[in-house]
């Protein structure tokens, strides 16, 4: 695992995906919460966190479904009017976490699905970066997933450290850190 | 549910501005810790329960076994929660020793466990047995250079100095024209401040 | 970046021109590590892995930045015209900032990559001080790793190769991601090139242009000087 002390991958995998056991499993009856013994039985629908269900899913043991944010209404929105949809509150890991679902449940179109997405709304991350001023897309920011806000804080500065270079001035200071200095006694 | 609480701790640390830590959370990574142990005394008593029905613990599949799997999964991801958190503060710590030199300042200091305090300290030696053998000191010069001097304003009195070509009374308030080499960990460590020239 | 060849000094200056005046000496040497250097520096800053140790490149600007400073120092002595000196200065600056700052770039993927760099073929790319440096990150951060987490873990899963005794291989080593792409540039052309392991995706590259393509299907034209990154 390339990626294994990475807290952004971790914490993607902590989404929740439905499925259905193909076996019974003893003595994890936290797992269901309608189940009458520490178990869960064969047949019980229950939502998982991604890094159990992959597991399960890879040992046959559970059929994983299609979350929700890659379903119909969400397709139709992103068709509608791409850079306006809010993916954060259906997934804040949208497209890493498409990458990911899409293998195990088979769905080819989820991959080019993700690309309309991105690439109809990354004009729009863009150009909010590069123009308005931070008041004004504060409200825009909290529709982006977390991948699309560091886009964006990435290319907000690139932009600072431009403006920075042209007018010049201190580019020296002090480590970010440490508390700020109070100026008297 | 499983591995709750462990991720809990994750997102905790990334809900920090990037660079920054907060005091090392010892309550929810205990408790964390003993989770693992309630794992794998869940995981070995399913274990035992297969052999002691007879049946071959390699090839066994029935309910039993995919509880202990279960068991088994939500421990190694405890432990990958556990492990990012005490790398990822780790990495914070030793970038410190470029930002503000081979002494946690006190309010870092707070913040950190034992053994991350002891962690800095051998990193930096590390780090400096690494630039005495270059013959190098890679802690300057962290930002490309334009003017071989700087003007700055001293904040807090630092009293007189040697530098490399002169050695001025640093007090508080003064304002010096130095070598920017000179004046860049003073910046850093929020001792000075640079002016516009 | 300015310029350095303000009032036809001819300094090393990085935009590629080598118009030297024959009273200085030592830049006479200079113009060509300080932009191999340069290369060097930019290839590591944009590489998603540690790449060659340019040891005698390395060698010869810390011999160049010494000259340099004795220069500095006997005008500074003479009483030669202080604008002069100050040009001296910052050309010695940069030369100085940019040796620094390859070296600290490498220290940093080290930091990142220690495990990994020294199980792999990466191991031979390093100078000697920085395998040293390897191992003792590797060490500390064990130790740190083992006191912290793994001795309070149960048996079986106190590895810190291994996620746990079941592990078939070592499940815990952070790599570079050698797919990501970066920018490119090649000084001439060099025909079609292979973009991805099926032999299906080929681009044409220009003298010149700029291209975006993933590290992996560049990385052997990075490593023998044919296209740099930016």
């Amino acid at each position: 695992m390339a990626r294994y002390f990475d807290i952004d991958d971790i914490i993607m995998e902590d989404e929740l995906i439905s499925v259905v056991y193909q076996v019974g499993a003893n003595g994890v009856g936290l797992l269901d919460p309608g189940a009458e013994r520490n178990c869960v039985e064969q047949g019980a629908k229950v939502e998982l966190p991604f890094w159990l269900a992959h597991e399960l899913h890879m040992r046959q043991a559970v059929v994983v479904s299609a979350p929700p944010c890659f379903n119909q209404k969400t397709r139709k929105e992103i068709q509608a009017d791409a850079a306006f949809v809010d993916l954060r509150s259906r997934c804040p890991y949208f497209y890493e976490f498409g990458c990911k679902v899409a293998p195990l449940i088979g769905d080819r179109t989820i991959g080019s699905f993700l690309l309309y997405a991105f690439t109809g709304r990354y004009k729009e991350v863009l150009s909010k970066a590069h123009s308005s001023a931070f008041i004004t897309t504060s409200k825009y920011l909290t529709l982006l997933t977390k991948e699309e806000t560091q886009l964006y804080e990435a290319a907000r500065s690139s932009m600072t450290a431009f403006k920075k270079w042209r007018v010049g001035g201190p580019r020296f200071e002090r480590a970010s850190i440490l508390r700020k200095r109070k100026p008297t006694d | 549910m499983y591995g709750r609480r462990a991720s809990q701790l994750l997102k905790d640390f990334s809900a920090n501005e990037p660079g920054q830590i907060s005091a090392f959370d010892t309550e929810n990574f205990d408790q964390v810790i003993k989770e693992c142990d309630a794992h794998h005394l869940e995981l070995q008593a399913l274990m035992r329960k297969i052999q002691e029905e007879g049946l071959d613990i390699q090839t066994t599949r029935n309910a039993d076994h995919y509880g202990a799997v279960i068991h088994h999964l939500a421990l190694i991801r405890n432990k990958r929660c556990l492990m990012a958190y005490v790398y990822n503060r780790a990495e914070i710590i030793q970038s410190l020793r470029w930002k503000v030199g081979p002494v946690l300042p006190q309010e870092v200091q707070e913040k950190v466990s034992y053994s991350e305090e002891e962690y800095f300290k051998n990193h930096s030696a590390a780090l400096e047995s690494y630039m005495s053998e270059a013959e190098l000191d890679l802690t300057v010069d962290m930002v490309p250079p334009k003017d071989p001097y700087i003007k700055v304003r001293v904040l807090d009195d630092i009293g007189d100095v040697f530098l490399s070509d002169q050695s001025p009374n640093l007090a508080r308030h003064s304002i010096h024209f130095l070598r920017r080499t000179d004046a860049e960990q003073f910046i850093s460590q929020g001792l000075m401040e640079e002016l516009p020239s | 970046m300015a310029s350095g060849s303000e009032e036809g000094l001819g300094f090393g200056n990085g935009d590629g021109d080598v118009d030297v005046d024959v009273d200085v000496d030592p830049s006479i040497a200079m113009t060509t590590d300080v932009e191999l250097l340069k290369r060097a520096w930019r290839n590591e800053k944009a590489a998603p892995e540690i790449l060659q140790f340019e040891s005698s490149l390395v060698q010869r600007s810390k011999e160049q930045i010494q000259l340099m400073e004795e220069t500095v120092e006997e005008y500074e002595g003479n009483g030669t015209d202080p604008l002069t000196v100050s040009l001296y200065q910052m050309d010695l600056d940069r030369t100085q900032f940019l040796l620094r700052s390859y070296l600290r770039i490498r220290l940093l993927k080290i930091e990142k990559f220690a495990t990994h760099i020294s199980k792999t073929d990466s191991w031979n790319r390093l100078s000697e001080q920085e395998q040293k440096f390897t191992k003792r990150c590797m060490d500390d951060m064990e130790k740190h790793l083992t006191q912290s987490v793994l001795s309070r873990l149960p048996y079986g899963y106190q590895s810190i190769l291994k996620q746990s005794i079941s592990s078939e291989e070592d499940d815990m080593v952070p790599e570079p991601q050698l797919d990501t792409f970066v920018f490119c540039k090649s000084k001439s052309s060099l025909g079609a090139i292979q973009l991805d392991e099926s032999g299906e995706e080929f681009e044409d590259l220009v003298a010149d242009d700029l291209y975006v393509l993933r590290y992996k299907s560049v990385k052997p034209l990075i490593e023998n000087g044919q296209i740099d990154i930016v």
